[in-house]
């Protein structure tokens, strides 16, 4: 009962100050004549529309400059806009500043506001009240001003009664545009209600201080969109990569023969496993410090179980060093299947895929231990690889192996590709596995990518086209996405 | 211990000490042991990673772990300050923030602030053998919207707009041959530089994604295409590598700069 | 009239002992490699860090003419009205601060020179740490009188990254309710006119990681339509050139691009003529480290093309 009391008591006293705020709201508004001053020719034909494409509460303004702007007399220094306000929402902003002064309170970070003004006033009011009071009093506060932006639309139509012109922003001369960007937060004080009637007005201020009001633009009413047309291209992609990728996975899962390339480091990759079988060496194999959910990492299992087929077909050694835990269990199970799908089930050794350590540059010690030791006659890196890259592929290139890479980190792919014999760049590392797996999803949204490719060029050498003959604007304006 | 090794453990730490008293007597300001002690420090964890390059050696160990450690930590540290304290607490109750001192937004408190506490708690499930299932959900959550969010990002930046960046004139004020050559101009802004430059892009452009086309044999025309496309991606890795070589160089300047100014101050 | 001979400075002599030294050695490696003996890698790597240690205690600099790509950022700058208001993000850690903290402290001087409002964030936790070395060297070293909050404001560090961005593009508040040091958003007065990143004249990101400039473009750039440039480490410059001029305005490439910076301020304002130049200071040893390297690279393939004409390569 006490808190309503003491709510009530503090609102009447800021109302009470409304008119001194209005005052000062017409102090800025200084169109009145001064007979002295030379008065420039007023803007003409301001119109507005509410913003396109966006979420509401803000408009675009538009003019046509005053004939003494450039031309004329040439007085015209900047234009002032202003747009119509009601009462209830001078009296909510001065509630607003109320409720910032009371946050200062309750923060201890008065010491900002400046003596003798309005904050300060409101400051020695609130200075008086317990912690706790000031507390329900910011809450009722916050309620008022929430139930008081409802009638916000409705308090708009009494134009021109009952409010006041209040000073938007200024804009040089020159210039006949100015977007008026409300805010959505009803706490905040530059709130623009949607589906209220707004007014607007511009003048134009020489450097005297003469001012001329143009037209009054108003009732005008601002929404938000569902839909920005602005990024039509966007969808339209979306849609088409998508259409595209479900066709071409469909596809390959109804067992379609889909044509991919073959590469030369994949086709390298039988060689060396060749050449390891003659020396009497083992095979090292990398899966990088990409963890199992990585595209790379997960590309590189389809190459380990191809690796590890022939390993076991032509009996030679393969070692394993793993980074994370979760992709060692994932290569064991690769490795595992692909000895039994060799028919050779009894050769796997279950440490053939070992796990080293989860710190980067232990991890790339402890390989290229194995790199000097175990003389590997292959090195394949196939994965995620960060710094790691040269050290490993360096080490690796001391000790005489055949080196074949693949990554998709195209920082790395520099290192691979002065270290390495073969590199797999980026995207080739998707497309070997694709290759190798035949895996529906991956080889659909490899076609799927082909054809994203395809329309590209097609697109550039369209556009190029156009842009010789100076129809390119309208060309680019298809892909152009603004908001 | 060996005995080599622990002739250069004591040579280390005399030298240490000595750096640090010198620093100690000179340094000017409200604490100069204190300052000493830290530029020595710094010195040597710079000169003990460097030691990398002579051989792998316990020091250069002992200033990795300390590094990986001490940044684990930090992130750790203010991971906690800057997103439970500083975005979600604030939103969720004025007691709480009081007692971690910061400023509770009124009006801004939200039921749906509880979701990423929870997420939050269900990815801490990891830790546990029996319940690490669990943060399987929340993993979801983050790959899936990610996922959404990039793609749409990735395909407005990386592929609408870039599509928009290679559609330029090939011949950029063209007035004839005639005119093209006694007019020839060579400034970087002229006319041959540019139509060389969007050549040049466009070229590569096709090319390069030619190279990228798995669907095709690469033979005839379009494998020639596809080597100018190699080629180019060969003298992108190459600038790409120079400029790793600038960047590395630039760290141990910054090295250097710091070993010869604030520890051994023989540059000012 | 001062003979020929006094005219020799200190880093005359300082460019002739390093020349020399540098030349000694590449023909010493030289002879070593062409006579089939093996070079240990220590050597090799002793001879870089003194390549680099005697221009930096010489401090042997060059001069830098201004690229158009560094240049455009500049042009921008300098095109910007008094009181636009430009967002420079810390998005880097001390690892890479050789490379990208001179960029920062150059465009920091260079915006409050012009009277630019400056706003700054950090993505990278350890970025906050930088960003207080701008404040004392350069933003309350040299500008005095720019009040925080009117002329300045330091937002800090927030953690999410891509998150973050996302958000700001459409609303500041909503992710920095404060600035660093607990001041509520709505009582800066830099931010009276600025909802979000849609309202700022320009954003400059220096960085070289993730999250850097690419999420900035990706998150904000492009979908704001807010002018971009960037800052980065040299190993990342390369995949940013294709944004370049579309969607990002400008870019200063690892510490090369940063003296071109430098050097295009110093002489573009005789008031710059004394400030520091870290970055030209850096190209010095630069220079010479990548005479050395580049001359490894042709020894290294002389060798290549000459031991595979004999047949050791195949």
């Amino acid at each position: 009962m006490k808190v309503k009391l003491l709510f009530a008591v503090i609102l009447l006293l800021l109302l009470s100050s409304l008119s001194f705020a209005q005052d000062d709201s017409a102090e800025i508004d200084t169109s009145a004549v001064v007979e002295e001053l030379v008065l420039p020719a007023p803007p003409g034909n301001l119109s507005g529309v509410d913003k396109p494409n966006d979420h509401g509460h803000s408009i675009d303004l538009s003019w046509e400059l005053s004939p003494d702007d450039g031309g004329g007399l040439n007085t015209v220094l900047q234009y002032d806009i202003y747009h119509w306000v009601p009462n209830l929402m001078l009296e909510l902003n001065l509630v607003r500043d109320s409720i910032s002064v009371i946050q200062k309170i309750i923060r201890k970070t008065t010491n900002g506001i400046i003596e003798g003004s309005q904050a300060d006033s409101m400051k020695k009011v609130f200075e008086k009240l317990s912690r706790s009071e000031l507390f329900d009093v910011r809450n009722s506060l916050t309620e008022y001003v929430k139930k008081g932006n409802k009638g916000l639309a409705e308090a708009c139509k009494s134009y021109p009664e009952g409010g006041a012109w209040l000073f938007l922003d200024k804009k040089p001369s020159g210039t006949s545009t100015f977007d008026h960007i409300g805010s959505k937060e009803f706490k905040s004080s530059g709130f623009v209600p949607d589906f209220a009637n707004l007014y607007y007005r511009v003048d134009a201020v020489t450097a005297d201080g003469a001012k001329a009001s143009s037209n009054i633009l108003g009732p005008i009413q601002s929404s938000g969109q569902w839909y920005n047309t602005f990024r039509t291209p966007v969808v339209f992609s979306v849609l088409l990569f998508t259409l595209l990728t479900v066709f071409f996975v469909q596809k390959a899962r109804k067992g379609a023969d889909l044509y991919v390339r073959p590469l030369g480091g994949i086709e390298a990759v039988d060689d060396a496993i060749g050449r390891a079988t003659e020396m009497g060496r083992p095979i090292l194999y990398v899966l990088g410090l990409g963890s199992a959910a990585d595209i790379a990492t997960i590309a590189s299992f389809t190459i380990l179980g191809r690796v590890a087929k022939k390993v076991a077909e032509y009996q030679t050694e393969l070692l394993v060093p793993t980074y994370d835990p979760i992709v060692m269990t994932v290569a064991q199970e690769v490795v595992k299947s692909a000895y039994l799908d060799a028919g050779r089930p009894d050769a796997y050794k279950e440490d053939t895929v070992h796990f080293v350590t989860q710190s980067q540059f232990a991890y790339v010690a402890a390989v290229n231990g194995i790199m000097l030791r175990e003389l590997p006659a292959t090195n394949i890196y196939m994965g995620k690889f960060f710094a790691e890259s040269l050290i490993l592929a360096e080490t690796g290139a001391l000790a005489g192996s055949i080196q074949i890479s693949g990554t998709d980190e195209i920082a790395q792919i520099p290192f691979f590709i002065v270290a390495c014999d073969y590199t797999l760049i980026g995207e080739e590392l998707y497309a070997a596995s694709a290759y190798l797996g035949k895996e529906p999803v991956l080889l659909g949204s490899l076609k799927a990518q082909d054809y994203a490719k395809a329309a590209i060029i097609v697109l550039a050498v369209i556009g190029v086209i156009l842009a010789q003959f100076d129809f390119g604007t309208e060309f680019v304006n298809l892909f152009e996405v603004v908001n | 211990m060996k005995k080599t090794s622990m002739v250069v453990f004591a040579t280390i730490a005399s030298l240490f000490l000595l750096s640090w008293i010198v620093k100690g007597m000179f340094s000017e300001g409200s604490s100069p042991y204190l300052d000493g002690f830290l530029v020595t420090l710094a010195a040597f964890l710079t000169l003990a990673i460097m030691s990398f390059l002579y051989k792998d050696n316990p020091y250069y160990k002992f200033a990795e772990h300390l590094f990986v450690g001490v940044s684990a930590a930090y992130a750790m540290c203010l991971g906690f300050w800057s997103t439970i304290v500083g975005n979600l607490i604030p939103r969720l109750s004025s007691t709480v923030s009081d007692f971690f001192q910061v400023n509770y937004i009124e009006g801004d408190y939200n039921i749906f602030f509880v979701i990423p506490i929870i997420f939050g708690i269900l990815l801490l499930m990891r830790l546990s053998p029996k319940a690490g299932w669990l943060s399987r959900w929340p993993l979801a959550f983050i790959v899936g919207t990610t996922a959404g969010l990039n793609f749409v990002r990735y395909l407005r930046s990386d592929f609408i707009n870039q599509i928009n960046s290679t559609i330029i004139p090939l011949l950029i004020d063209w007035n004839g041959f005639g005119d093209f050559f006694s007019n020839m101009n060579f400034s970087a802004t002229g006319q041959l530089v540019m139509m060389f430059s969007n050549l040049v892009i466009f070229v590569g452009v096709v090319c390069g994604i030619i190279y990228f086309y798995f669907s095709k044999e690469h033979t005839g025309w379009f494998g020639r295409a596809s080597k100018v496309g190699i080629w180019i991606l060969m003298i992108t890795f190459g600038a790409s590598f120079g400029y790793t070589v600038m960047g590395r160089i630039s760290l141990l300047v910054g090295r250097i700069t710091f070993l010869f100014k604030d520890w051994l101050e023989i540059i000012s | 009239m001062l003979s020929p001979l006094m005219a020799i400075t200190v880093q005359d002599i300082g460019i002739t002992v390093s020349l020399v030294f540098i030349l000694l050695g590449l023909a010493w490696l030289a002879w070593r490699s062409f006579s089939g003996k093996e070079v240990d890698r220590r050597i090799i790597f002793l001879f870089i860090f003194f390549s680099v240690a005697m221009p930096v205690i010489f401090k042997i600099s060059f001069k830098f003419k201004a690229t158009p790509i560094v240049n455009a950022l500049y042009e921008k700058i300098e095109s910007l009205p008094n009181n636009s208001t430009v967002l420079i993000s810390y998005d880097f850690d001390p690892a890479m601060a050789p490379e990208v903290q001179p960029m920062a402290d150059a465009l920091s001087r260079h915006c409050l020179s012009r009277d630019i409002k400056i706003v700054y964030m950090c993505l990278f936790p350890t970025g906050q740490g930088q960003l207080e070395q701008t404040f004392s060297t350069v933003v309350r070293n040299e500008f005095p009188e720019k009040q925080d909050g009117i002329d300045f404001v330091n937002l800090g560090y927030k953690a999410g990254g891509e998150g973050v961005l996302n958000v700001i593009v459409t609303d500041f508040e909503k992710m920095f309710p404060t600035d660093v040091n607990s001041v509520p958003y709505s009582e800066i007065p830099i931010f009276d006119n600025i909802k979000s990143c849609k309202n700022l004249d320009l954003i400059i990101s220096i960085g070289g990681g993730r999250p850097g400039i690419k999420e900035w473009v990706l998150f904000v750039g492009d979908p704001g339509n807010i002018p971009m440039a960037a800052g980065v480490a040299a190993v990342v410059a390369p995949q940013l050139y294709p944004y370049y001029p579309n969607q990002i305005l400008g870019l200063l490439g690892g510490v090369k691009g940063a003296a071109e910076y430098e050097n295009r301020l110093r002489d573009s304002d005789p008031k710059f003529a004394d400030m520091p130049t870290p970055a030209t200071t850096m190209m010095g040893p630069q220079t010479l480290a990548h005479i050395v390297v580049m001359s490894f690279i042709i020894i290294g393939n002389i060798l290549f093309f000459r031991n595979r004409k004999r047949g050791e390569i195949s």
